[in-house]
């Protein structure tokens, strides 16, 4: 028989290798007394009200312990297989189809997006219709708000190409190969100011859903009622004083030492970034709670990640821990 | 079985191993073969019923979900995508990369100038080398050829000048006996002799190529596989995500082990050097 067949009795081995591997790394995981936060991204200019509240939540007795994954995916399954405690998110559709009672209990951000066309090829909705646009992914939020526009506006897309990273379709609509997209606020900023004159944004009616919520297990949130309040209390905190006064994030940034080794041109985009947010009511002073609730589950049940009917709030969130926490901040 | 009943014959007399090999003729062997993935599938199931996670699916499942994508066309249409970049770098692997190969074998100015880029290539990690291709070359199909021919090459290039490299040099002297000239000797004796190393190194090419052409799938812009895994991870459908990721395990599995049964049929054994 030929070699390479010999290897394949040892299969078995090889699954019970694997299945070994994941059951002891699950049962480590299940030690140590810190929240640990799972956050689906790198750490950058948007995350400075995280962690103004981590580092005001640590003086109150609250360790969070920020980890940075390569995407939403991979932090939403260290929640799932309880690798971490709390996870930053929307992911809607594993909540909707993994047999675990994962909740999203806190609204971080609403979804702030800027579809941007290149004015040699486009000026108008209208213009974009047979037309080929690139958004983030297949049953992404970018991709939602793109179809939502299509529908209101009557239109059809030729083809929408996926090239993931706001930072990517920056380039590339700076390059010439994307002429129509859809960028977050700091990429918007970028563009605009790298071309000044060769972009125009496009009217966009007013979505309301959640860009990154805070999802957990009931059972942690259930255990840690006190640190989960505490984190909460800080984070609304946070939200409320960037809603005033949008320098204050600048100069809690100083006083506690936070992104210490921020590029200058980075650094230059940190006011500018919290004024839009605040302007646009993207951070909200509530926690989201019920009406972030409702608005989600219609967005993202449009943009295909929730499947069915009569999509019940309960389903999907827990509102006792935002509840307990607002009760003491006001 | 023959060549190692005969190799195990010749080197110890008796009957005893002879025997002993015998008794796992064809029809056993393939009974443990069978028996090995029944089991490694019946573990998966187990394991997915258990559940290991919550978003690990039984066996069962991702059978029933690569059924569902092979059904409505989103399979076939993925591996129309993922193969293009695929088999255009492995076009690419086969002509230069053999070219090069040869040439670093038969001319020590060649080697000596391209040997140190290609152990470079070999050593350098894909993963950390994608940004760097995005950068000069963007997101289309020429990053991810590139991606290929990045794994690819240097196992081809390697194969096909250790080949050329490793003729048996009484070979050569006997046709320079014969008066052979430089070009004869090139022709008749050392390509030739190097064929079987140079399609072993197409055949392993074609495997970095699947891994390279996974990686930028993945990395890059999500098309074909890389799509489906990607997709339907993200919209927490487990069992399809399983499904694609088993998919083009097996069909590289399967691609790469008929190759070589093809070199086993194409190439003797004192040839291959087995």
């Amino acid at each position: 028989m030929h070699r390479s067949f010999k290897m394949f009795p040892a299969m078995p081995l090889l699954a019970v290798m694997i299945l070994a591997g994941a059951y002891a790394d699950g049962a480590w995981a299940q030690s140590g007394a810190k929240i640990r936060y799972a956050l689906g991204d790198v750490v950058s200019v948007d995350e400075l009200p995280l962690l103004i509240a981590v580092e005001r939540a640590k003086k109150r007795g609250v360790a969070v312990e920020v980890t940075s994954f390569k995407s939403e995916d991979v932090a939403t399954q260290a929640v799932i297989n309880g690798q971490a405690d709390i996870g930053q998110g929307t992911p809607y559709a594993a909540i909707q189809k993994v047999n675990v009672p994962v909740r999203f209990f806190y609204q971080m951000s609403a979804l702030q997006f800027f579809p941007i066309v290149n004015t040699q090829f486009y000026k108008s909705w209208k213009d974009l219709d047979g037309q080929e646009i690139a958004v983030h992914t297949r049953g992404s939020g970018t991709e939602a708000i793109m179809r939502l526009m299509a529908k209101e506006h009557k239109i059809n897309y030729k083809n929408v190409s996926f090239v993931p990273g706001s930072n990517v379709r920056a380039l590339g609509l700076l390059k010439g190969t994307i002429k129509a997209s859809i960028l977050d606020a700091a990429n918007k900023n970028y563009v605009m100011k790298e071309a000044p004159g060769k972009f125009a944004i496009l009217p966009l009616g007013k979505v309301q859903a959640s860009d990154e919520a805070l999802f957990a297990t009931q059972a942690f949130l259930q255990k840690n009622q006190a640190a989960v309040a505490i984190l909460l209390e800080e984070l609304i905190k946070v939200n409320r004083e960037i809603n005033k006064d949008p320098k204050s994030v600048v100069a809690a940034r100083k006083a506690l030492g936070l992104l210490k080794d921020l590029p200058a041109k980075l650094e230059a985009e940190i006011l500018p970034y919290f004024e839009e947010a605040a302007k646009g009511g993207i951070l909200p002073n509530d926690g989201g709670g019920e009406s972030a609730a409702k608005n989600d589950l219609e967005f993202y049940k449009l943009a295909g990640a929730l499947k069915g009917e009569n999509l019940k709030a309960g389903d999907f969130w827990t509102f006792a821990p935002l509840k307990a926490a607002l009760a003491k901040v006001k | 079985m023959p060549r190692s009943s005969n190799r195990l014959n010749s080197k110890t007399p008796g009957r005893r191993p002879a025997r002993r090999l015998a008794s796992y003729g064809p029809d056993r062997t393939l009974a443990w073969q069978l028996s090995s993935f029944v089991l490694f599938f019946g573990m998966w199931e187990a394991a997915g019923r258990w559940p290991v996670s919550a978003a690990f699916p039984p066996f069962s499942q991702t059978v029933v979900a690569l059924a569902e994508m092979a059904a409505d066309g989103s399979l076939a249409q993925a591996y129309a995508s993922t193969l293009q970049p695929l088999v255009i770098g492995i076009v690419i692997c086969g002509i230069a990369g053999v070219g090069f190969g040869i040439g670093m074998g038969l001319s020590r100015a060649v080697e000596w100038f391209t040997l140190p880029v290609v152990i470079i290539l070999q050593a350098a990690p894909m993963a950390a080398i994608i940004p760097l291709i995005t950068y000069m070359y963007g997101i289309g199909l020429t990053a991810k050829v590139l991606a290929v021919v990045f794994m690819a090459a240097p196992v081809v290039v390697m194969n096909s000048y250790k080949g050329i490299r490793n003729t048996s040099p009484s070979l050569v002297e006997m046709c320079r006996a014969f008066l052979g000239t430089r070009r004869q000797v090139v022709a008749k004796v050392v390509l030739p002799y190097a064929a079987a190393l140079i399609f072993t190194g197409l055949r392993l090419g074609l495997a970095m190529g699947f891994i390279g052409v996974v990686i930028a799938e993945l990395l890059i812009t999500p098309t074909g596989i890389g799509d489906l895994i990607t997709y339907h991870s993200s919209v927490a459908e487990y069992s399809k995500m399983f499904a694609a990721i088993a998919s083009i395990v097996t069909v590289a599995a399967l691609t790469l082990y008929g190759l070589e049964r093809l070199e086993h049929v194409l190439f003797p054994a004192e040839i291959r050097g087995a």
